[in-house]
Formats: structure tokens, sequence, C-alpha cells
């Protein structure tokens, strides 16, 4: 009845053994914890019955979803799982080819499949990425996504102006996508480029100082640009986790 | 006096981005006499150094190593943090892009010094080229033996990953980057007394050493050259050491990153960054948006350092310097850092959640032009019940600002209140979001 492990290495369980953790260090007990959020590990309570483990947040199944990742994302998934020492902590890079597989949007089918793969619940997984404000978890981004930065710097060198102008030239506000899915504009906080002020990222360029000018000859390279920069930048983060061996694209 | 360069040396060489390139500019000296020596005497030759977080709080940065069992039981981490959010900063992301095998290496000394087995370097997402150009270094690292098992020959092993953020200012304090690399939501947790240090249990309850990019950077030369060498820069200060870089932008003709030595006097800093442009000199941030505003005539005599920053009410924080001319109009300076402090308060702890976002609602009005009497009073009231009261330094970060503005610049305040309009006539700083 009673066992008392003193170390669980938590990628490897996935036997449900029933335990009982009497007192040992607060290390096994987080990863006992972490667990049995996942679902590997069931508690003596899940197994008298007391209190109904169906409460409990599960990770869905593969039944109940339609799997998107192609072989590739399952590979870098799986050398991403190497990188720490749980899977937890590969959701945030999970999430971010959640994002490339799915054209860019995190909708509720990427959360689920993310959340499947990675064994925590589809709730937690939606409560990560949507504290985070470049998971696009509203609506569809479209092709390109153009962040204005208004922050101070870029806020005394013009950044209003200039996110006034983009905003009249394509008919849209702040976070709207236009009607041809082409374009979405979000004014950002900091880019941490102030030397560059009024600056723009588009996928994964920062473009500035800009002007009027500027904006002109990028709307028109992008109009032109077939490849999704929401997209490509997602795919570029998931190349810069991996290790050259486990690399299968490649970094531009 | 003029820039002294120790990490920004040969950053406009592209070759140095590579490892041959490094070495031929003396790279990997420093691991190389680090591995020879004992764990102890790094530490203490970072304890010679007088070598402070560059960060922005400025803790000794040996007490960080020292901090770690030497009697190891368990995994021991090494975590970079290169969340840099900062407004104004950006010396990380120019170290990262020009100078990558700095950090790789000072990870790696510290790693030896702190037995460290694995380590991560937290980058913004938002820094791709930062990223790219550490992870090209990390690959070059591994296929030459100076990163992985049994690094150039010796027992030692370790591991380095680079793990990139998805957009929050917050991950950038330290418990909310340990939340947010164990794939948590960023939001930060207990801090000591009230829990155990990082360095004794950090991510995932195993004793972490966390410093930022240019802290770790600093290992190199103090390694090559002896922590005594470079407790020997900045000695005019009362407890500043070494060199520091400084994100000078604003508005000045020449916005960059400059490397000087503590005890400069800030205005050569404005110097060097080619003087104010389109008027003359209003005020500055000196270290980034969270620390308090300051005067013309603070400006001239202010000495870079620690300490010294005090003097004058403000802090060296990150690092990022910004300069504003006489055409800004403060009120407008200080809506915009209440609006960038609340729309990145995480939501965790109710004074910094709700005081960020009602010292926004205050700022709106007045520079909406319905500022009414005892506003000013009111802001300093919240900002005052934030301060001190918040579960992590965005809360304080978020305080002193307007704090600083409103005892600066007070009657730029009751001008914009009593008329509903600027003082100053500047088309740039009052478009405003509808």
């Amino acid at each position: 009845m009673f066992l008392i492990f003193t170390e669980i290495e938590s990628t490897s369980a996935t036997k449900l053994d029933v335990i009982f953790v009497l007192s040992t260090t607060p290390r096994t007990r987080f990863h006992c914890f972490d667990q049995y959020n996942s679902g590997t590990l069931l508690a003596v309570s899940d197994l008298l019955q007391i209190g109904s483990s169906n409460e409990r947040p599960m990770p869905p199944k593969a039944e109940d979803i339609d799997l998107r990742f192609g072989p590739q994302a399952v590979a870098e998934l799986e050398a991403l799982k190497s990188h720490y020492p749980n899977w937890k902590a590969c959701m945030l890079p999970a999430l971010w080819i959640a994002q490339r597989e799915y054209g860019g949007f995190l909708g509720d089918a990427a959360i689920m499949e993310v959340a499947h793969r990675l064994k925590r619940s589809a709730a937690e997984v939606q409560g990560v990425a949507t504290f985070y404000s470049m998971y696009n978890t509203q609506h569809q981004p479209g092709r390109h996504k153009i962040e204005v930065c208004t922050c101070l710097s870029c806020h005394f060198n013009g950044a209003f102006r200039i996110r006034d102008y983009i905003s009249n030239k394509l008919g849209i506000g702040n976070r709207e996508t236009t009607e041809d899915g082409m374009f979405m504009l979000e004014e950002v906080e900091c880019l941490n480029a102030c030397d560059r002020a009024p600056v723009l990222q588009v996928g994964d360029q920062y473009i500035g100082p800009v002007d009027e000018a500027a904006i002109d000859a990028l709307l028109e390279k992008l109009r032109s640009t077939e490849e999704s920069t929401v997209v490509q930048m997602a795919d570029q983060i998931v190349q810069c986790h991996l290790q050259s061996s486990e690399r299968v694209g490649s970094i531009k | 006096m003029a820039e002294l360069k120790l990490l920004l040396k040969h950053a406009d060489d592209p070759t140095y981005r590579t490892l041959k390139g490094y070495k031929a500019n003396g790279g990997y000296k420093g691991l190389s006499k680090a591995l020879k020596l004992e764990k102890q005497a790094i530490i203490d030759e970072v304890k010679t150094s007088g070598l402070r977080g560059r960060g922005g709080a400025g803790f000794p940065t040996w007490i960080k190593w020292n901090g770690l069992a030497k009697d190891k039981k368990s995994t021991h981490y090494v975590v970079c943090n290169a969340d840099e959010g900062e407004p104004g900063t950006f010396k990380d992301k120019q170290l990262m892009e020009d100078c990558p095998f700095l950090l790789v290496e000072g990870m790696t000394i510290a790693a030896y010094a702190v037995q460290g087995d694995v380590g991560y370097i937290y980058i913004r997402a938002e820094f791709l080229d930062a990223a790219k150009a550490v992870r090209q270094a990390i690959d070059e690292a591994y296929a030459n033996n100076l990163l992985g098992k049994n690094i150039l020959g010796t027992d030692f092993s370790f591991d380095l990953h680079v793990h990139l953020g998805a957009g929050s200012y917050e991950c950038g304090e330290e418990s909310a980057l340990m939340s947010s690399l164990m794939g948590e939501r960023g939001m930060p947790r207990l801090k000591f007394p009230h829990a155990p240090l990082p360095t004794v249990s950090g991510v995932w309850e195993s004793p972490t050493l966390l410093n930022n990019v240019e802290t770790f950077a600093c290992a190199c030369p103090i390694m090559v050259d002896g922590g005594e060498a470079y407790s020997k820069l900045g000695a005019s200060t009362k407890n500043s050491r070494g060199t520091k870089i400084f994100s000078v932008s604003g508005h000045v003709n020449k916005p960059g990153n400059f490397e000087i030595e503590f005890g400069t006097p800030l205005k050569e800093l404005l110097e060097l960054a080619g003087g104010v442009k389109g008027g003359k000199l209003k005020a500055c941030i000196p270290g980034g948006s969270s620390m308090p505003v300051i005067k013309p005539d603070e400006i001239d005599r202010a000495i870079i350092g620690y300490e010294e920053f005090q003097e004058v009410n403000s802090m060296v924080g990150s690092g990022g310097c910004m300069f504003f001319n006489e055409h800004t109009d403060i009120v407008m300076l200080c809506w915009r850092t209440a609006l960038f402090y609340a729309n990145e308060s995480c939501g965790k702890c109710t004074p910094c959640r709700e005081g960020t976002r009602w010292m926004n609602q205050i700022l709106d009005r007045i520079v909406a032009g319905n500022g009414q009497k005892g506003d000013k009073e009111l802001l300093v009231e919240v900002a005052s019940q934030i301060e001190g009261r918040s579960f992590c330094a965005l809360g304080e970060a978020a305080a002193w600002p307007v704090k600083g503005f409103i005892r600066q610049f007070p009657e730029e305040f009751d001008y914009w209140i009593e008329h509903g309009k600027s003082p100053v006539k500047s088309k740039e700083s009052l478009v405003m979001v509808p």
C-alpha cells in the first residue's frame, strides 16, 4: 500500500502506479504533482473513487481531435522534449510549432493538439497561450502582421503618425485584419530597437527608421510575397530552438 | 573621456560572429584559463572584480555564483536572461547579434564555476536576429568541443539550449522568467525570504544561476585579464566597477550603444551620442523607462555609477538612456510610460494590476483635456499605494517614473489640468490613441 518514491523521472513515467507519497523531498513532490496533473500518475483517491477523477481536467484524447502536425513537426517536438526535464516545459516551443502548422492562428484545434501531445489539459495550454502577446489566439492574423512599436522613443519620433498612415492606407484599425486576409496591424510595446525609432516588425525582420515612403515600398513588397511572414517567423523561432543535429528545416 | 570597449571592442567586425574570428581576437582564452583553475578560485576572481548584475538591480554577481551548492545533489541549471524588454534598452540585442560567443563563453565559464549541467538562454521571440546569431554560435561551439560532453578534454560537460519567449515584458523579471521557462504563464513567484533563493531552488526546484546577458559576457574579460584589472576600471566611483553599455536613444543625433567606464559624467554620454537634436535638452531618463526622470542641471552633475545616480534620485537600471528635447511634452511622456506598464502588468497582484490601470485612466483624462483638480495628487497617491506593495518589481517600475515626472515637472501637469492642452508646441507628441 505504501510506496515511497525518492525520485521519479517525469519524462519516463508512463506506468500508472498507485502511489501514496508520504514525506519526501520537495523535488519529488513537485514531480508527482506535475505528473498527476498531466494524467500519467494516478492518486489513491482515483483508485478508491473518492471524488471523481472526471472532475480533473484531463488531456484531450487522440480520437476526439483531428491531428495536423506533420512528420517534421512531430520529430521537432520529440527533439525538444529532450531539452527539458519534463514535457510541460516544451509548452512555449510546442505552441510555436502549432502556430506554424496551423497557418499562424492558434485556434481551439491547435490548442487541443498541443494539449494532447504534451499530455496537459486544454485549459492549461489555452491559459499559457493567451498570456503571451505573440501567439495569435484571437483571430487569423492574415498573411503579414505589421507590428508598429509605439513605445517611448518611437512615440517621440513619430510612431503614431506612422501607425495612422498604415491604418488609413489599409483601412484597418489596431488588431484588425484586412478583408482580403493580407495584412494585420498591431501596436506593440517596446521592440527594443530604440536606436532605429520609429521601428516596425514584420515577420522576423525589424524595419526602421521608417517614413511614409518606406511604408509604401514595404506594403508593395509584402503584397507580392506569397509566403506568409507570420508562419515563416514561427518556423524560424522553432528552428532556433533546435540543435544542428536535430534540425529538419534551416535557419535563414 | 571616450568610450572604453571591453565587450563591444570587436562588435563592428563581422568575422567576430564566427568561432574562427572570435578565437583570432582572443576568444576562448578565458574558458581555457578557467578550466585550469579551482571552481572557487573563479568565484573569488569575480568577487575581486566587483562585478554587479547588469540587468537592473545591480546585485553583486559573485554572491549569486557562490550561492549554489558546493556538494552537488541534483542538476544545476544556468539560465541567461535575454528577455530584454525595458523601453529604451537595446544593449543585449547588440551583444547577442554581434558578439554571441562572448555570451556562450561567459555562460560556460559560469557553468564550470557553479557545476552547472544544463543552460538555457531565454531570448524574447522578437529578437530573431539575435537568436539566430546565438544559435549559430552554439552550433559551432558544439562542433568544436566547446560545449557538450568533456569540454576541451576535461571532465566538465555542459549543454546549452536556446529558449525563446513569446512576447511578455514581465518575463524579464527573474521569477517570472523561471515560470515561463517551465512552460507556465509568465507570472512572478514568491521570493526570498518567503521562498528559497533561485540559487537554492530555482527552475524545476533545482539550484539555478540566473544572470543577464551582459553580466555573463563580463565573465570573459574578467577571466582573461583577472579580477584585479577589471576592478581598477571605475575606481573613482563608490562601488561600481568595470564598464557598462548604455543604449542612448530619443532626441539625439547618433543613437546607439556606447560602452563607457563607470565614473564617466552623464554629459559625456550625451556628447558621444552626438548631442541633442531639434532643440535644447529638457529631460533624461537615465536607466530605462522605470527610472525617475532627471532635469538638465542634474544631467550636468550626474556621474554614472550605481550609488552616484542615487544622488540625483535616479538609478542605472538596465542602461537605457533616453534624452528628450524642449519640445517634449512631459505629461505625454508620463502617459505613454503609464500605458506601457498598464499593458504589461501580468495581473497577478491587485496593487499593480489595478493601480497601473488607474494611473493610466487618470492620465488618459488629463491628456484628453478633461483633467480635474487634484488629479496630480491622486496620481501620486495611487503610485505610492503600488510602491512597496506589489508582488514583483514591475509595480515599483510603474510607480517610480510617474512620481518622478510629477516631482520634476509639476507645472506641466498643472498647465494640462487647468487649460486642457499642452504647454509645449509639438505636433508629434500630441497624436493620440483613439
